[in-house]
């Protein structure tokens, strides 16, 4: 009997029109997805090689250590090929830092920045899909899933029969995701096999898993509305009440909450904004350029030069300079660097705790929940910026250290400088995030779903086992 | 066989649905229950399908306790509605396997649905049509097949007439009786009191949640039932 139920349910749906038009919009939206995230990265890979020859470009044109060191070098960060499917932040933050002596590293020109028109509706990925088009689709599914059946009388007429309410709740549930999943399946497939055979996209079996757990994320999430959807056709006696409920609750999951969640946070948990931060570095740094001018003065007034006629004393004067000169700048640049490195750590750690909140009190909403966990595998969230942002700024020391060396090196009594040579110039080093450090970090929101679903199934179920069908 | 004792229906906000009806409709009977709206008429069929629980009384249907067996009794009971809906995606077909399937019917040919529709009176080049294409009377008859298919030895039916064209209704008349000739128990709500005095073995009349009056085919003979019918519902009105 069950076996039956599922049956009609899948038969029904098949033959609606709302499937058609399903399936049709579907196709298009998730292969136009695939499509324009495909093209996405392929152009932000061919940026990101051209970024990488100049940076190299630049690097060798410098005349001298000094502008070398004045100038930096800039990391670029590498788009991650399953931006492809939920381009997360990525787009919103920068893909490049530059690293030099004097300032702190931070990312910058974002996709954004460079053209804002992006900023105004964001990227059309296969995650914007499912968040808003692919949810709704499961509302459309459910909203009359009982409520209908007794509109239309099919319900009592079923009932009339030696048919377990259990049983019938059961059939249509099963049958009814699987008639959700059936639009969805095709072009999901086909989006998958692009990426398979488009050039330049190259996948590990790692990037494989990763995009199978992100579909069982947004399949988690799509279940989420479906048994709401349940819950509300079961609990209401008319479906354009359960619609313009289940319409109510859509918009603050899916809009509202996220949004007043950040907000909320930002009121609980201010930080400094990045103007404040970068007054008090600054403010540090004029300090310390007092500082060494101060210790330079000092230090030419108690080592006054040799006349030019006494050879041997000059070139030792000169050494002791150079050395002098070295330890200062490296002992000053540590000062700086360090207390760059509080304040940063001091802001960082108000930060973390202000995410903390905006992303906990945002996982009410379960498109919060599927966004942080798709972008986590991704490697495209929040985090993985950070990382990132993290190993730039741990670059940073190690190449002052190697700059100042050099320079200390070179002459800098005014002669000829010395050209940069940059075969042993220390390189950034980046390694993404590990799929069991992914997997741990998307944990909390799997189990925050699947409770959702739990939650709202047995609402359902419990709803329709005492409902009036008259 | 299809029996009611003191059933009552009282709702939360004090309204009496059905007050302490008594009634037994014995099989290769046809019993048709009047009363205006609200009278109780479709509360005793929900009650009989166990739909809601009573406050009071029992239903019994083929010596099952609808309460206390709700799913046994179902088994015994072939129900067409006052508005027969249908899935309107479906033909008359998957319609009729369907609920079939339901009834526990699970050997059944094409060729059986197709002989049913016949006989119910629904023309061949109907039988593969969808159902949202159906007019109300062609729905009616195709929840008439739905209730004979399933062959239950009780038959409940809400308003059964009503949208039937006069040809259809006689047509209908006739299997009602072929089917009573069979032994089954039929139990009619309906305000059709004209073709009712031509099959009804006894009729009952609710007023109020009471059946206030009952009638043998007999005493009915050369009565004007419609007479009968106002004049009882107004006589009543005015010992109010």
């Amino acid at each position: 009997m069950l076996r039956d139920i599922i049956k009609k349910e899948i038969q029904d749906t098949i033959m609606s029109p709302r499937f058609v038009f399903t399936f049709l919009l579907c196709t298009i939206l998730i292969l136009l997805a695939v499509y324009t995230g495909i093209n996405n990265y392929q152009a932000e890979l061919k940026e990101h090689s051209a970024a990488i020859a100049l940076n190299k470009k630049n690097l060798e044109s410098q005349q001298g250590y000094q502008q070398l060191a004045g100038l930096g070098t800039k990391v670029n960060r590498k788009p991650q090929v399953l931006s492809t499917i939920v381009s997360g932040v990525w787009e919103a933050v920068g893909r490049v830092a530059t690293v030099n002596i004097a300032f702190d590293p931070n990312m910058a020109e974002s996709k954004y920045s460079s053209n804002p028109i992006f900023a105004v509706f964001g990227p059309l990925d296969l995650s914007f899909i499912v968040k808003i088009v692919l949810s709704l689709f499961a509302i459309l599914f459910t909203y009359d899933a009982i409520v209908g059946e007794k509109e239309r009388g099919t319900l009592k007429l079923a009932l009339s029969n030696k048919v377990p309410r259990d049983r019938l709740i059961l059939g249509k549930a099963i049958g009814g995701f699987i008639s959700l999943l059936i639009p969805l399946v095709i072009p999901v497939v086909i989006g998958m096999l692009l990426l398979m055979v488009y050039p330049n996209i190259s996948l590990t079996g790692e990037d494989w898993i990763r995009i199978l757990l992100i579909l069982f994320v947004f399949l988690l999430y799509l279940s989420v509305f479906f048994t709401l959807g349940l819950f509300v056709s079961a609990r209401t006696s008319r479906s354009s009440t359960s619609f313009l409920l289940l319409l109510f609750i859509w918009v603050t999951f899916v809009t509202v909450i996220p949004k007043a969640a950040v907000m909320i946070a930002g009121q609980i948990k201010p930080i400094p904004s990045v103007h404040e931060i970068t007054a008090q570095k600054d403010a540090y740094l004029q300090e310390i350029q007092k500082e060494a001018f101060a210790a330079r003065t000092e230090y030419f007034k108690n080592n006054p030069a040799p006349s030019r006629d006494e050879a041997e004393a000059r070139k030792k004067w000169e050494e002791d300079i150079r050395k002098w000169a070295e330890d200062l700048q490296q002992e000053l640049t540590s000062k700086i660097d360090e207390r760059n490195a509080s304040i940063e750590r001091d802001y960082q750690a108000k930060m973390q705790q202000q995410q903390r909140l905006a992303v906990n009190l945002s996982r009410i909403s379960p498109t919060s929940a599927m966004m942080f966990g798709a972008m986590s595998l991704a490697r495209t969230g929040v985090n993985e910026h950070e990382r990132f942002l993290s190993s730039v700024r741990m670059y940073k020391p190690i190449f002052t250290k190697w700059i100042n060396e050099k320079m200390m090196q070179g002459n800098i009594f005014g002669d000829q400088p010395e050209k940069p040579d940059l075969s042993n110039m220390p390189q950034h080093e980046f390694i993404p995030e590990g799929l069991g450090d992914s997997f741990k970090r998307v944990l909390p929101d799997v189990i925050l779903m699947i409770f959702l679903i739990i939650l709202f199934f047995v609402g359902a179920y419990v709803s329709f086992l005492r409902y009036d069908v008259r | 066989m299809l029996e009611t004792k003191d059933l009552t229906k009282q709702y939360e906000d004090g309204l009496l649905a059905l007050d302490h009806l008594s009634l037994k409709v014995d099989p290769g009977e046809i019993f048709c229950m009047f009363g205006a709206n609200g009278a109780g008429k479709t509360t005793a069929i929900n009650l009989l399908l166990g739909f809601i629980l009573p406050t009071e009384g029992t239903a019994i249907i083929e010596g099952v306790d609808v309460v206390q067996e709700p799913l046994r009794s179902k088994e015994y009971i072939s129900y067409v509605s006052e508005n027969v809906m249908l899935y309107g995606n479906f033909s008359a077909f998957q319609n009729l396997d369907y609920f079939s399937k339901l009834a526990g019917k699970r050997n059944l040919r094409k060729s059986d649905y197709a002989e049913v529709m016949e006989r119910v009176g629904l023309q061949k080049e109907a039988h593969d049509m969808r159902i949202k294409n159906y007019s109300k009377g062609m729905r009616q008859k195709l929840g008439i097949a739905v209730a004979i298919l399933k062959d239950a030895p009780n038959l409940i039916l809400d308003e059964p007439t009503s949208g039937l064209d006069p040809k259809s209704g006689q047509e209908f008349l006739e299997l009602l009786l072929e089917l009573k000739e069979k032994g089954k128990t039929i139990f009619i709500s309906s305000h059709d009191i004209f073709r009712a005095k031509y099959i009804a073995d006894r009729v009952g009349f609710m007023r109020q949640g009471q059946l206030v009056m009952m009638k043998t085919s007999g005493e009915l003979r050369g009565e004007d039932l419609n007479e009968l019918y106002l004049q009882y519902m107004h006589k009543h009105a005015n010992e109010e």
